[in-house]
């Protein structure tokens, strides 16, 4: 697992990490359920209301459900049936709040202080110090919140979490409130840091970019509710709900019928705006069923103006540019499939080749949909096109 | 530092129930402590406010004894007597309040007639009223609007204003000047008011309107003595009086307390003219 | 100048803020930080002695404590003094008639800690008592400071309860406002001016400490 240094505290333990399963109905609907392993960093992604800070304020004892457990290192800190209930100041949970919660009264130094209670009077200052040092803020242990930057209380933040030396370590979008060059730099450190970190971490976020940048596994959350666990890149490009695939931001999103599941290592083939589609292989679904599937923009390829389709296989799409987007040195472009406003297929491109395939509302152009993209799910319920 | 004084698993209500001990035992020892021999409280009808100052001063002279003064209406401390007021000695204006603590037990005995009081009318300097003892004076402002506002002691618990209240019904005046009257809580009170200047006069004790710092205030005449019940003053020791008080009771009957009682224009038990 | 008034006054006023301390911290701490049911009810008992008239509060206090009543006698059987017309009496009527300008302000000052802060202070392993004498306090004290001098001064300036829980007995329950009032009825100007200028005085200092501790508040969070 990498080595370790002082923040582990204490010896090789039974690691089992993280395990957390909640319900609830009211007053904040809760169905949650995911586990995360030491030195993992899991993601809770979800929109704003879906109950993410909650469950992390459950974890760290702030917040009692009717029902569920939470459990760290196979100690039970919450069990509704075992009626076990640890409180928050006898966990040992670091939690870094969304607005850095410091002791406004104390210096850097003293709010870490305040979390090494478990460690002799003589011994508190050193190691503040040290946690400070690891944070990058030597030197500014004797300023108070107020005369520090957003950055730097949260950095103390992080260091008064660590402090603790805590079993488990609880980020609530720690990165919501800085400037974006800061947040950047945060980005590199935290993941710098993590490498020494040997406990499960759990960092809250509605920001999809930062998961994928920095967890190894995503929960995804909508309404208190699981929706889906993975890999980020898992969780985006293979969504397992239409729901799901929303979250996540994707934004083709269309109906087709199975036509047929070639044999290996052959396609699974679409029906779908009057054109085949071929597939990955997916015999899941049924000869004759309606399907839901989804391409990321990432898998859309634009056919370029002066070379001419040499009949790829993949997927060809003919349509009208309804919406061309100069973003920076992103072209964010909408294609409307035959013409048909309503099937849109999204994709970006660099600027400089929609510059040269002179990409612009109401011109014709033609994309390649990659088989390898095409991801299937179940039928959506909402009513959509077929074609 | 989490287990400090080893509380128990709610510290906090172990810290709780500490603090109220603490509370409640020394609220316990202070009031206990508080039993000390202290100089006796003695309850003096208003009208008595200098008289009794005096008399006490002559006291300390020739004892070396302190004594604590509270002067108010007489009905006010016997009703205080009644709810356990730590007096240990109370001369009132009226004798029937000293007569029917006596009945309910709560005095040593009848106590003693100390003195007897007389009323007058008083107006502040300035005051479009004279100070005419036989109210024909009052008579006629009344009709002519001269007097607006007139302070007697209230009735209801000071037996000063209960003669106020008597004369002016022998004079038949009482129907003419009850809405324009404002009430003291006590006679010392309405002497107060009625030397203001707020008023246009009242009717207050002899005893008030002799002292210094009255007189200097306003004109005074006597009102006729038949006119009203007379004002009997009976002084008693209460229950719980103690040594000190016992020789204040004695020395109020010594020609020195007499004295001084005649200077201030009481009448002296046994010299009725 | 009636010195016995003013010690007794300012005797009264120390020890209602000590006995105020640990009841307001107490319920103003509970008051703000928990919603309860019946929390509405209790904030209007607390506020109620603000608007009462004193003659009501003082009449509903010695119908409580007076001889008759079984507290009265209680505390008779076991002190020998009766609670009312003594010192003691006007000890517990002062606490009562006391508590919205104790527990008001604490509970400001408490109020204004984020909730954040005080769950940060578990999190940091603080248990509660600690984070309230290391976290809670040091941030509150702008609010309790102040609830302890608006006690302080509101309890030397208190006239009718005195009065009719305590009578007028000088040394034991005849405070300096009582004393004012007995030398106008004396007809001793002089003395009763002194007494006046003095309290003006105190007061003066009261509402500019206030005031001064009030802006603190902002600047200590901020």
């Amino acid at each position: 697992m990498g080595s370790r240094d002082g923040l582990a505290g204490g010896s090789a333990e039974v690691c089992c990490g993280l395990s957390v399963r909640l319900a609830q109905d009211t007053p904040i609907p809760l169905a949650a359920a995911f586990a995360c392993a030491p030195g993992e960093m899991l993601a809770l992604v979800g929109p704003s209301g879906s109950g993410k800070s909650t469950i992390l304020r459950t974890i760290a004892g702030l917040y009692r459900p009717k029902n569920g457990s939470v459990g760290v290192d196979g100690e039970a800190w919450f069990d509704s049936e075992a009626g076990v209930w640890v409180p928050a100041h006898r966990r040992r949970a670091g939690l870094v709040f969304q607005s850095y919660a410091l002791f406004p009264h104390l210096t850097a130094l003293d709010n870490v202080t305040a979390a090494l209670g478990h460690l002799s009077r003589a011994e508190r200052r050193a190691r503040a110090g040290q946690l400070l040092e690891l944070v990058h803020l030597a030197g500014l242990e004797g300023r108070r919140p107020a005369e520090l930057s957003g950055g730097q209380q949260q950095r103390v933040a992080v260091a008064r979490a660590l402090g603790r030396e805590p079993k488990v370590l609880l980020l609530d979008e720690p990165f919501s409130a800085v400037d974006k060059a800061t947040r950047q730099k945060l980005y590199r450190e935290l993941a710098a840091m993590r490498q020494r970190l040997s406990m499960p971490v759990v960092l809250v976020t509605h920001d999809l970019d930062e998961a994928l940048m920095l967890a190894d596994r995503l929960s995804l959350l909508h309404h208190g509710r699981t929706l889906q666990d993975g890999s980020p890149l898992q969780v985006m490009q293979q969504p397992a709900t239409v729901e799901a695939a929303r979250l996540v931001g994707q934004r083709n999103l269309f109906e087709a019928i199975v036509l047929e599941h070639q044999a290996p290592p052959g396609f699974t083939l679409l029906r779908w705006c009057g054109r085949i589609l071929e597939s990955e292989r997916n015999p899941i679904y049924q000869v004759g069923a309606s399907v839901s599937w989804m391409i990321p923009s990432s898998h859309l390829v634009l056919h370029r103006r002066d070379r001419p389709s040499r009949g790829e296989h993949e997927n060809p799409v003919p349509g009208i540019i309804t919406e061309c987007l100069a973003l920076g040195e992103t072209t964010s472009c909408v294609l409307a499939v035959d013409g048909r406003a309503e099937l849109s297929l999204a994709f970006s491109v660099p600027s400089h080749v929609a510059a040269r395939n002179r990409l612009a509302v109401g011109e014709r152009a033609t994309v390649s949909l990659l088989a390898s993209g095409i991801h299937l799910m179940p039928p959506d319920d909402t009513p959509r096109p077929v074609g | 530092m989490g287990v400090w004084f080893g509380w128990s698993r709610s510290p906090r209500r172990s810290f709780r129930a500490l603090a109220f001990g603490i509370m409640l035992a020394a609220m316990a020892g202070w009031a206990a402590g508080a039993v000390a021999e202290e100089p006796p409280t003695i309850a003096g009808a208003a009208d008595l406010q200098f008289a009794l100052t005096d008399i006490a001063a002559a006291f300390k002279a020739e004892t070396g004894l302190d004594v604590k003064l509270a002067f108010g209406s007489s009905g006010n401390f016997a009703r205080q007597i009644r709810q356990g007021a730590p007096f240990e000695m109370y001369l009132s204006a009226d004798e029937n309040y000293v007569l029917d603590l006596g009945k309910d037990g709560l005095t040593r005995d009848d106590g003693a007639l100390y003195a007897v009081g007389r009323i007058v009318i008083i107006v502040p300097h300035g005051s479009p009223l004279e100070a005419d003892g036989t109210f024909e004076d009052l008579r006629a402002a009344l009709k002519d609007g001269r007097v607006q506002k007139f302070a007697i002691a209230n009735p209801e618990h000071a037996p000063y204003g209960r003669r106020a209240e008597e004369t002016l019904r022998h004079a038949g005046l009482w129907e003419a000047i009850e809405d324009r009257l404002v009430l003291g809580e006590n006679v010392s009170q309405a002497a107060q008011f009625a030397t203001s200047g707020s008023t246009q006069g009242g009717i207050i004790a002899y005893s008030l309107a002799l002292s210094p710092k009255v007189s200097a205030l306003g004109r005074f005449e006597l009102i006729p003595a038949e006119w009203h019940e007379p004002l009997r003053q009976r002084m008693v020791l209460l229950e719980n009086a103690g040594a000190t008080a016992e020789r204040f009771f004695a020395f109020l009957q010594e020609p020195a307390a007499r004295a001084i009682m005649r200077q201030y224009g009481f009448v002296l038990p046994g010299e009725e003219s | 100048m009636d010195w016995t008034a003013l010690r007794l006054s300012l005797e009264l006023g120390f020890l209602t803020v000590l006995l105020l301390l640990p009841i307001g911290i107490w319920v103003g701490r509970r008051l703000a930080y928990q919603d309860f049911r019946g929390k509405g009810l209790a904030e209007a008992l607390v506020a109620l002695p603000l608007v009462l008239p004193p003659t009501v509060l003082g009449y509903y206090l010695l119908v409580a404590f007076g001889a008759g009543s079984p507290v009265g006698q209680v505390w008779q059987s076991l002190f020998g003094r009766p609670l009312v017309f003594t010192f003691e009496g006007l000890l517990v009527a002062s606490v009562i008639f006391n508590l919205p300008f104790a527990i008001q302000p604490m509970q400001r000052g408490f109020e204004a800690i984020p909730r954040e802060v005080r769950e940060a202070a578990a999190c940091c392993g603080l248990a509660p008592w600690q984070a309230l004498l290391r976290i809670e306090l040091p941030l509150a004290w702008p609010g309790i400071l102040t609830a302890m001098v608006l006690s302080f001064a509101h309890t030397l300036g208190e006239f009718g309860i005195v009065l009719m829980v305590g009578g007028s007995i000088p040394g034991e329950t005849k405070t300096i406002a009582i004393a004012i009032y007995d030398r106008v009825q004396a007809f001793d100007d002089v003395a009763a001016a002194q007494m006046a200028a003095l309290l003006l005085a105190l007061s003066l200092a009261t509402i500019a400490l206030t005031y001064g501790l009030s802006r603190r508040v902002g600047r200590r969070l901020g």
